[in-house]
């Protein structure tokens, strides 16, 4: 005759312990999302400041010079050696020489060879053309 | 910025449009869908332009035509069916966009530096440079020794959404193909946000709108374990494990429906076009959703002679079991067939570049050769160096214990797939990463210092999508399991008190 009644505080005490996981699970949620959110806007405005934009300003200027620079200096389909002991500025060099000059894996092909040295023209740098 | 975003809008997004309303039937997905399918057609433009010849552009423009056509001949041609279960009103279309729109807003402010990062330099814009030159320069490029450094296998969706912006917006300024990268990682986190979102599309409105603000909070988290430089800077990483993403969240997740299926075969298209890893995980993404459409488990009553216990009684079952194994045969290969074609027809254009560039004699630079360490270590560095990026696993994995315990009719009742699903996912594309980095030939420390925060990127947003969907299943308080075990009434004599 009591079963009624026991099945129902079954039932009650199953859906407060339901609402109890539904609040740990909506806290562990929400606080795993503070904090990765908090990370990226913290990411996000660390790039932003005035020193971190300048340097990127100046690095886009840098590579604009340069691509201008192997326009200029060289004739269309050259045949280049990349010669740069910077590793990236040897494969900014090939990129930025895409559809002008024609980067050779070997200098025996090459008819002009390509580096960057330091200097003024170019944010800190120069484009360094040598023949042969 | 203003013209990168009108590459993706015009260029992109306009080609796309069509398409990704016919396939999501909601202008609310289509917004974000749109631009990807501009991006897949331009990928798909370059296949023709290595292989056969031409220039990009006309290729483009004859793909999207093509695809425009065939959506709307299908449009005339396909039987009328009976119009869709109601949507969700169209005031939480508006909301959620707007959420969604606000939510990428934010990170993409980062653009406002100029941020160019490495491989968005080196790797990606040579790769758009080369695409733009036509035939001639994409296949000498691609064959020149001179560019390996760039992985010249590299699939071509960046490159060519890069050179469509370049065709729109001249060739002067060079960033346009970088910032388009970065409005196509949004898009394609807004797709995964549209997904987490329509999990409680049609509940009631606490739960709903919960989901419209997880919805909101996945694409700031997405932009988040990537970090700025990585999500702005021209890196692929966020879009393809993005696009992964939406993949697992409409094809693994929601209810099944042709809708969400074609989404996430269009995600995981865009996936296995972007990047190799994306290639490899989107294959396996495609393996799931095949299996979760075309279940295993169909096909065991065709094949088991019924007999006994299990069917009906051995004297009406058949004289032969051997012969109706037989007559299952035709059947079984025929969903063998599907289950392949699930799997083949989203992965062709990504398969057809694989194939492609092999057939050029461009070989993965990743196993060029055999390492000098031992598997050992380099499994050992491997899985420290995952770990760190991966701290938020055990949260994931406590709340999955606790959601499946108590959450789990919920779970059903909202007709969302099991959550093992998604976690498979996960493993899967570790797994692959893992041995990726083990068999590899790179100098394993060098590899994983400038590479693991990337590759483990669809793991962690794979971990918070799911910490979003159990909390939106939380928000609506275990609804169906209180409605499901609310006790039977008692019989009406037994109510003497």
């Amino acid at each position: 005759m009591n079963s009624y009644p026991n099945s129902r505080r079954r039932g009650g005490e199953r859906q407060v312990v339901t609402r109890i996981a539904c609040v740990v699970i909506i806290c562990a949620a929400a606080v795993t999302f503070g904090l990765i959110v908090n990370h990226g806007l913290t990411s996000t405005a660390g790039e932003l400041n005035r020193g971190s934009t300048e340097a990127w300003a100046r690095f886009d200027r840098q590579q604009a010079c340069i691509y201008h620079a192997i326009r200029s200096q060289l004739p269309k389909g050259a045949a280049v050696f990349i010669a740069d002991r910077d590793v990236y500025d040897a494969q900014r060099l090939a990129e930025l020489s895409t559809l002008w000059a024609v980067p050779q894996p070997n200098p025996a092909t090459a008819r002009w060879t390509l580096s960057l040295v330091p200097g003024q023209a170019c944010s800190g740098l120069s484009l360094r053309v040598r023949r042969g | 910025m203003s013209r990168a975003l009108f590459a993706v809008l015009a260029g992109l997004g306009l080609p796309g449009l069509l398409p990704a309303l016919a396939v999501a039937r909601s202008w609310a997905v289509a917004v974000f869908l749109a631009p990807l399918i501009g991006a897949g057609l331009a990928a798909v433009a370059a296949e023709p332009e290595l292989g056969v010849g031409g220039s990009f552009v006309p290729w483009y423009l004859l793909a999207a035509a093509m695809a425009n056509a065939a959506v709307v001949a299908w449009w005339f041609i396909a039987p009328r069916r009976s119009p869709s279960p109601a949507g969700p009103p169209w005031t939480w279309s508006i909301v959620m966009v707007a959420v969604l729109l606000g939510a990428m807003a934010v990170p993409l402010i980062g653009l406002r530096t100029g941020i160019i990062g490495y491989d968005g330099n080196v790797i990606w814009l040579t790769h758009t440079s080369l695409v733009s030159g036509g035939h001639r320069e994409l296949l000498a490029g691609l064959q020149n020794a001179a560019y390996r450094f760039s992985n010249p296998d590299y699939p071509p969706l960046v490159p060519a959404a890069g050179a469509l912006a370049l065709a729109l917006a001249g060739h002067n300024d060079l960033r346009v193909a970088v910032q388009v990268t970065a409005f196509l990682n949004a898009t394609a986190l807004g797709v995964v946000g549209a997904g987490v979102a329509a999990v409680a599309s049609k509940g009631r409105a606490l739960p709903r709108m919960a989901a419209v603000a997880a919805a909101g909070v996945v694409c700031l988290v997405g932009f988040s374990v990537t970090e700025c430089y990585y999500s702005v800077g021209g890196y692929a990483d966020l879009l393809w494990s993005a696009a992964a993403m939406g993949a697992v969240v409409w094809g693994l997740v929601l209810p099944r429906n042709t809708q969400s299926l074609a989404v996430a075969w269009i995600c995981a298209a865009v996936a296995t076009l972007t990047k190799n890893e994306g290639l490899a995980v989107g294959l396996v993404l495609l393996v799931l959703i095949a299996l979760r459409y075309r279940p295993l488990t169909r096909l065991w009553p065709r094949i088991r002679p019924r007999s006994g216990r299990l069917g009906a009684p051995a004297g009406r079952a058949g004289p032969d079991p051997a012969r109706r194994r037989g007559v299952a045969v035709w059947p079984a290969a025929r969903t063998w067939a599907v289950r392949a074609a699930f799997v083949v027809v989203p992965a062709l254009p990504g398969l057809a570049w694989a194939a492609l560039v092999r057939a050029i004699g461009v070989r993965d630079a990743f196993f060029a050769s055999a390492s000098a360490e031992s598997p050992g270590s380099r499994a050992a560095a491997t899985a420290s160096a995952m770990a760190v990026h991966l701290a938020v696993a055990p949260v994931g994995l406590a709340v999955l214990v606790v959601g499946c315990v108590f959450l789990r009719r919920s779970r059903r009742h909202a007709g969302l797939a099991n959550p093992a699903w998604l976690w498979t996912a996960g493993v899967l594309s570790l797994a692959i990463i893992f041995a990726t980095y083990v068999f590899g030939s790179y100098e394993i420390h060098w590899w994983l210092l400038t590479s693991v925060n990337r590759t483990t990127i669809f793991a962690q947003v794979a971990v918070y999508t799911d910490l979003a969907i159990w909390m939106v299943i939380a928000f609506g308080g275990g609804a169906a399991r209180a409605v499901r075990d609310r006790p039977e009434p008692a019989p009406v004599t037994a109510r003497t008190h």
